[in-house]
């Protein structure tokens, strides 16, 4: 029997004129027990619906029409302090960001045991134990001590422990997780998810859980529903969804994966176009003006939801027959590295920053690598690793406190002021946040503009033409010219930030996360534009980026980074199929995988966080977290190798002969 | 946070220096002049010169400061020969009046204001919220001046509740005999502060209100008055105590004119005679007073922030 059935949900959010019709006769339902994954782009409906659940919409926010049954009572028409008490007993909730989801000026205890005080009039002392117990539960570590802390004192990752335990602690009978991990790093988001999928059998709870990461859902779900513009298009068990999807868009989705790409020289199909308006009547199937095989039936004809099979609905008129494969992407061809003079060469580069009077923070321990002409180097590795840092210090950004930095040939220490800020015309950033890099009163134009006025390249007719131009290589309108940053989508922002940066002229672009903040088929679009600028203009690029398959999709080389320091550098393939570095295969471990037969290895998890980079671990910097560690790690283990290097005293495999230079 | 307070200390004192010297430079320049003004219309030229020459009025300004200074240095604010005593004794016979009148009117504002601004922000957008903004709007746009005198009229005239003066008591004892008298002065000052600071609470609550931590703490199925009181309130109220600090010159002003209106010898009336009559070393003193005030009051929220919020507690004894 189910534990929760949505029937025909409609919920509208009041607007200053009109409405936005978040949710349209939405159905759904949970069993006890099971994980229900939610999947669809940003602004698919996926929080409306478990907020018109747990009845927190935003102000504005009402359900127009249907029925929310929870073990069997209409949860629409209880009386609000019932109401309450289902919500506060009976349901918990894990929200999308950590950061500022709990009150920051309340002990993590006392917000943890709050719901225990206040519907089970539990004692003060009574509830801090609890707490204290619920926590240890969740895997933070010193939770007598914990309780006690206020919610900055905890990372990220912790604070979503508190956060879930806080869910935990009245034994809900249904957990729902909006996006628990998304603001988190891989090896932080496996330990989570793994915590809830226990914590379900243990509690014998209902899950749903919402994500826009198809893998998450692969590795956790048992049944699956895609959401698109305020609608259910598809539902249906794990196994089946991804061995053989009906809709257009479940496809289109698996298809934007970078790892869905075939071979390092294929394209990433990306859906063109943004969701609809919901503040607009729409006729039809939502996703025609975005779909392949739309014809003039499916945007005439409302596209009713039809059964596949036992558990598979779908709403589409022409669907998937053909199977979908995650083919294993070909191993080891290597592109050929275009010239072999380097055009950034990084030797023992070092970067403190004094953290007053405490010491000093190692952000950059001696790291060395090159970029050639026309190269994509990767940069991985969990927040706080350096990877940003190393950006940074490329463009200029900030000084090195060691090391050298050679640009085309020329050491940039040794220059003088001037002539070093022209050197850094050759090297332009790309960051995650565009929007917050612009001036949000600056038209585009002037954004275009403004590097080439700084560095006084041509007159500004001159100027003018070269901006269309840019706008014109990132595939944006000439129109654009006169709107505002505000006026655009996450990946038109992103496009904008990558005009920027071309306008210079630069050889190197260092994209710092340029797409982390994008849905799967906009950040399709963005990297594939990244790919032919490339060609195009011989560029090189430093990307930066937490996401495994991504870096592995877009880098000839990858360079992993762990606390400062390089641990393996080598050719992409090899790197990611081929691992040399306990902590590289954690990472690639820690990936959810969207094929759902593909279960991660418990081996290789690694458990914990991040060592502060204030007195990081002497020796080997992994060895408090890496599995394999020995006394010789107390030791620092040099980076070596041919192509293919990597720093440790037990590598995991031989440099494969391919490899070998 | 030694460091942190040294630091600040050091600002304050910037701070209060350029003050005097600004002040110093223009009552240099204003017209007429203290001996005039002592000496009476029927001064002669020589007279004028003498005491001028006496007083050290006559030698360069840049000379004239740096006696001030010295003299500052040793604890001598100067000496007010309209007054016949000094300016330190002239000040401490009226800061203690003004401190309880003030004290006295923002301790109300804070009291009226919090539920004001509170029910605003859980209102906002509804009636309740539109009325409180214009009665508050309508608080700020009208003179004090005025409405001091309305009080009087109302409650003094047409309804004689109250004393239309304040107590005229030489000491503060004798002042705080006379409580009835000190009502009209009080309730005139705070009905300006009571309109900002309940403006302030109304935006700091809506911003609390729209946090993430507030939807987590519905999630828990928490009754309305809880969130409210339980979450929202204490993060709300933070803020708060930083414009205590921030509002000491707008209070003093405040206090000035509903002195005068009153007739009540503090520091407001003080310096009002004072501004009239060109008594140039208490004019100097009492500026010197309010911007050590102002910078000290400014330190001390702070601090006083640091010390409540966790936030910038941990900070602060970090570094
Ligand atoms: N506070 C709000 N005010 C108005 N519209 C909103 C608000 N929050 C969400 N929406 C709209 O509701 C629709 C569904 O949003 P949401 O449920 O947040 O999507 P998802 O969680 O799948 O990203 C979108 O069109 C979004 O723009
Ligand atoms: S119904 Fe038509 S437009 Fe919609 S997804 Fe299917 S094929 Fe595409
Ligand atoms: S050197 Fe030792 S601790 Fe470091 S990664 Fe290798 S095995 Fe682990
Ligand atoms: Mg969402």
């Amino acid at each position: 029997m189910s534990l929760l059935r949505l029937v025909d949900l409609s919920t509208d959010i009041a607007l200053r004129r009109g409405a936005v019709h978040a949710l349209d006769h939405v159905n759904l339902e949970v069993r006890q027990g099971e994980t229900l994954g939610v999947v669809g782009e940003s602004g698919s409906g996926k929080t409306m619906t478990v907020l018109s659940v747990m009845g927190l919409l935003p102000p504005g926010g009402r359900v127009v029409n249907g029925q929310i049954l929870f073990d069997g009572r209409d949860l629409l028409a209880m009386a609000p302090d019932e109401l309450r008490r289902v919500r506060g007993v009976e349901m918990g909730m894990v929200f999308q960001d950590p950061l500022t989801s709990l009150n920051p000026t309340m002990r993590i205890g006392a917000q943890v045991a709050e719901p225990l005080r206040v519907h089970q009039g539990v004692s003060k002392a009574e509830a801090r134990e609890r707490a204290v117990e619920i926590l240890r539960r969740v895997g933070m570590p010193r939770p007598d001590k914990i309780v006690d802390d206020y919610p900055h004192q905890l990372s990220g990752g912790m604070r979503q422990r508190a956060v879930i335990a806080m869910a935990l602690i009245r034994s809900p009978r249904l957990l729902i997780a909006d996006e628990p991990t998304t603001a988190l790093d891989v090896t932080t988001q496996r330990q989570i998810l793994e915590l809830i999928d226990d914590l379900r059998d243990e509690f014998k709870m209902a899950v749903i859980l919402v994500t826009h990461d198809l893998g998450v859902i692969a590795s956790r779900a048992d049944r699956v529903a895609v959401m698109y513009a305020g609608r259910v298009v598809e539902t249906a068990t794990t196994e089946e969804l991804f061995r053989a999807p009906r809709h257009r868009y479940t496809e289109a989705l698996m298809h934007a994966l970078p790892e869905a790409a075939q071979g390092r020289e294929g394209r990433l199909y990306s859906i063109p176009g943004l969701p609809p308006d919901l503040s607009q009547p729409l006729t039809g199937c939502r996703f025609a003006p975005r779909c392949r095989h739309a014809t003039d039936a499916c945007r005439a004809t409302d596209v009713p939801l039809v059964r596949a099979a036992e558990d598979h609905l779908y709403a589409c008129l022409h669907p998937v027959t053909e199977a979908v494969t995650f083919a294993p992407r070909g191993a080891g061809e290597a592109r050929p590295a275009a010239a072999s003079e380097p055009i950034l060469s990084v030797r023992e580069l070092v970067k403190e920053y004094d953290a007053g009077g405490k010491g000093r923070v190692s952000a950059v321990a001696g790291v060395s690598f090159e970029v050639k002409a026309g190269e994509t180097l990767g940069i991985v590795g969990e927040s706080g690793c350096g990877k940003s840092t190393v950006g940074r210090l490329v463009a200029g950004l900030e000084e090195p406190t060691g090391g050298q930095i050679v640009l085309d040939g020329t050491d940039i220490g040794a220059l003088d002021r001037r002539a070093r800020r022209r050197m850094h015309r050759e090297v332009q950033l790309m960051f995650q946040d565009s929007y917050a890099a612009m001036n949000p009163r600056m038209r585009v134009d002037g954004i275009l503009t403004e590097p080439l006025e700084i560095q006084q390249v041509g007159d500004p007719a001159g100027r003018r033409s070269r901006v269309t131009r840019l706008l014109d290589q990132v595939g944006l309108p000439t129109r654009a010219l006169e709107r505002y940053p505000h006026e655009f989508s996450g990946g038109q922002l992103q496009r904008i930030g990558l005009a920027r940066s071309l306008a210079l002229e630069p050889r190197l672009i260092v994209a710092d996360e340029p797409v982390s903040a994008l849905d799967v088929s906009i950040q399709a679009q963005v990297l594939n534009l990244m790919r032919d600028l490339q060609s195009e203009l011989g560029l090189s690029y430093v990307f930066i980026s937490h996401d495994l398959s991504v870096v592995d999709y877009m880098a000839d080389r990858i360079a992993v980074m762990y606390l400062g320091k390089l641990v393996e550098i080598g050719p992409a393939s090899q790197v990611v199929r081929a691992a040399r570095h306990p902590y590289t295969q954690a990472l690639i471990d820690a990936v959810p995988s969207p094929d759902p037969g593909h279960a991660p290895s418990p081996a290789t998890a690694i458990r914990g966080e991040l060592p502060s980079a204030l007195n990081p671990p002497t020796g080997c910097r992994f060895r408090t977290r890496c599995p394999l560690a020995q006394d010789i790690c107390r030791t620092e283990p040099p980076l070596e190798g041919g192509l293919h290097q990597v720093a440790c005293h037990f590598p995991l495999r031989e440099e494969a002969a391919a490899a070998r230079p | 946070m030694a460091r942190y307070l040294l630091t600040r200390l050091g600002q304050a004192l910037v701070i209060v220096i350029l003050v005097t010297l600004i002040t110093f430079v223009i009552l240099h320049f204003l017209p007429g002049g203290a001996a005039r003004a002592i000496l009476g219309k029927e001064a002669t030229l020589e007279q004028i010169a003498a005491f001028n020459h006496d007083m050290g009025y006559d030698r360069p300004l840049w000379e004239q400061y740096a006696l001030y200074l010295q003299r500052l240095v040793r604890g001598d604010l100067g000496y007010s020969f309209q007054l016949n005593q000094s300016v330190a004794e002239a000040i401490t016979q009226r800061l203690p009046k003004t401190m309880v009148l003030s004290l006295a009117s923002t301790a109300l504002a804070v009291v009226i204001a919090i539920p004001l601004g509170v029910v605003q922000a859980v209102r906002r957008n509804k009636w309740p919220d539109y009325t409180i903004n214009a009665l508050s709007l309508l608080a700020y746009a009208t003179p004090i001046f005025f409405l001091g005198l309305m009080m009087i009229i109302l409650f003094a005239q047409v309804w004689p509740l109250l004393p239309p003066e304040a107590p005229q008591g030489f000491t503060l004892g004798e002042v705080l005999a006379d409580p009835a008298g000190l009502v009209l002065p009080t309730v005139t000052l705070a009905v300006l502060t009571v309109a900002v600071y309940s403006r302030y609470v109304r935006s700091s609550m809506v911003d609390n209100l729209n946090e993430n931590y507030v939807r987590t703490a519905r999630s828990k199925g928490l009754s309305e008055g809880r969130v409210i009181v339980g979450h929202t309130l204490r993060n709300g109220l933070f803020p708060v105590i930083t414009l205590l600090g921030m509002y000491l010159p707008a209070l003093f002003s405040g206090a000035l004119v509903v002195e005068r209106l009153f007739n009540y010898p503090g520091m407001g009336l003080l310096f009002w005679q004072s501004a009239l009559k060109r008594d140039y070393p208490i004019l100097l003193g009492v500026t010197l007073l309010i911007s050590v005030a102002t910078v000290l009051g400014a330190l001390v929220a702070d601090v006083l922030y640091a010390a409540v919020d966790p936030r910038v507690r941990l900070k602060a004894s970090r570094s």
